[in-house]
């Protein structure tokens, strides 16, 4: 029996018992979620490292302390990792520029279909969204966040968020209809410059 | 079901998760008949494409270095758990008992505190100033003026006519050996006699006075030491009413 086969829980235990195998491969198993949340919520990769460092040194302080019946390990890490990346978004505040609506927005079609730009469309695409959602306010991005990309239930992202599932869902509602405003803002501008269309240049 | 109810179910339809199959047929049959719902759910889907997109596009890990750090930071603090626990355990034990044990000094010394009137009459007096001169000992029961004997202190807080504020401190007074220690005048009523007879119980208070209270009361003052300040007991009955006082040295 590989240590891949053996559940968080086991291997918890095992990395309280001080095998460092067990660690790692918890490590292995659950970085990458946290890495990516964090990033999610942060834009920013530095930080995205500094919160998955932040939560693996956490639990190797508090292994102990986690209670499988109030929730999964992987629950209890993106707990912790939402609330460093929280922190960070406090302490970062005064440096984050204001999101101009003018901007760049979601790109107007989503998926181009046989479009021989598709890839560059479907990159444009992956980073508008992005940068839509880094424009919530952070109690809407953890919920698009942990029910859109991580698909998440409502109810372990209520367990990690701490609050009732019914938060959950209407702050995702909520959060879908702003991505949606900044969707529509983004096609009436796209619709005005390609109204506009330069014949010649004079410079 | 009507665009508002629709606006509800919107995002889950464009999803297709699961849900409520009354609910979605009847969605479905709003948004075939409302050309702004079928806007909204085109745009839903859309919406919906675009983050599963990004979710499949999201494949960043952690890099090599954090996790090199990571593990290297359980090498080094590679101390059982259980260990620990145990030396937390034992830290609750210790604070525990040390917190009980204080309790448990504290009662006693209350008690021991309760129980000194009954001591013999050689029990010294304390008392306490403070700042700004106005406030002595604190308040002592007595059943009444002229049963002055052993009297157990109170921690209320009480003030005088004279406007002194008494400190809470409780302590005991033994009126008999105040009588050995200190030279003191009679009471001085301040109330008619009457009232004073009639007087069920009340405290004595030791206030400290500027000495030319004494003329207040047609007592002779040295006017050198004017501004020196002067002991006085006083009779407060259980309104709160001063009644009687007397000057102590």
């Amino acid at each position: 029996m590989t240590l891949q086969t053996f559940s968080d829980v086991d291997l918890l235990r095992r990395m309280i018992a001080g095998e460092g195998e067990a660690f790692a491969e918890l490590y292995k198993r659950r970085q990458a979620g946290v890495y990516r949340f964090a990033l999610q919520m942060s834009g920013s990769p530095e930080t995205a490292e500094d919160v998955t460092q932040e939560v693996f040194m956490v639990l190797m302080r508090t292994a102990d302390r986690f209670d499988p019946e109030r929730g999964s390990l992987a629950a209890y890490l993106y707990g912790v990792a939402r609330n460093y990346v929280l922190r960070r978004l406090e302490q970062d505040r005064a440096f984050i520029p204001i999101m101009d609506s003018t901007e760049e927005g979601i790109a107007p079609a989503m998926i181009a279909e046989g479009d021989p730009l598709d890839d560059l469309t479907r990159s444009e695409t992956i980073q508008s969204l992005r940068d839509s959602i880094l424009a919530l306010p952070p109690h809407y991005r953890e919920v698009i966040v942990l029910c859109e990309l991580h698909e998440m239930s409502y109810i372990e992202a209520a367990s990690i968020v701490g609050c009732a599932v019914g938060t959950v869902r209407s702050r995702l509602h909520r959060a879908r209809g702003l991505l949606l405003e900044r969707l529509r803002a983004a096609r009436e501008r796209s619709s005005v410059r390609q109204e506009v269309k330069p014949l010649r240049c004079f410079a | 079901m009507n665009c508002n109810d629709f606006e509800v179910i919107a995002g889950d339809l464009s999803k297709d998760v699961l849900m409520d199959a009354n609910l979605r047929e009847k969605g479905l049959e709003h948004s075939a008949s409302c050309a702004d719902c079928a806007a909204r759910l085109e745009e839903e889907r859309v919406l919906t494409g675009g983050l599963r997109l990004l979710a499949k596009a999201s494949t960043e890990e952690a890099p090599a270095n954090v996790e090199a750090a990571v593990l290297a930071a359980f090498r080094q603090n590679q101390i059982v758990p259980s260990t620990r626990t145990s030396y937390r355990r034992w830290i609750y034990v210790a604070a525990s008992a040390a917190a009980l044990v204080l309790i448990a000094t504290l009662i006693a010394l209350n008690a021991s505190r309760t129980q000194k009137p009954e001591l013999p009459s050689s029990q010294a007096t304390t008392e306490e100033k403070t700042p700004g001169g106005t406030v002595a000992q604190s308040a002592v029961p007595v059943p009444r003026q002229s049963e002055r004997n052993t009297v157990a202190a109170k921690s209320t807080m009480h003030r005088t006519e004279h406007g002194g504020a008494i400190s809470q401190k409780p302590m005991q007074v033994e009126t008999d050996s105040n009588a050995i220690t200190e030279i003191a005048t009679d009471f001085i009523p301040l109330t008619n006699r009457e009232a004073l007879a009639q007087m069920d119980g009340g405290q004595v208070m030791r206030v400290e006075l500027p000495r030319s209270a004494l003329m207040s009361f047609g007592l002779p003052m040295d006017m050198e030491r004017a501004t020196e300040r002067i002991k006085a007991d006083v009779v407060v009955g259980n309104d709160g009413l001063a009644r009687a006082i007397r000057f102590v040295r």
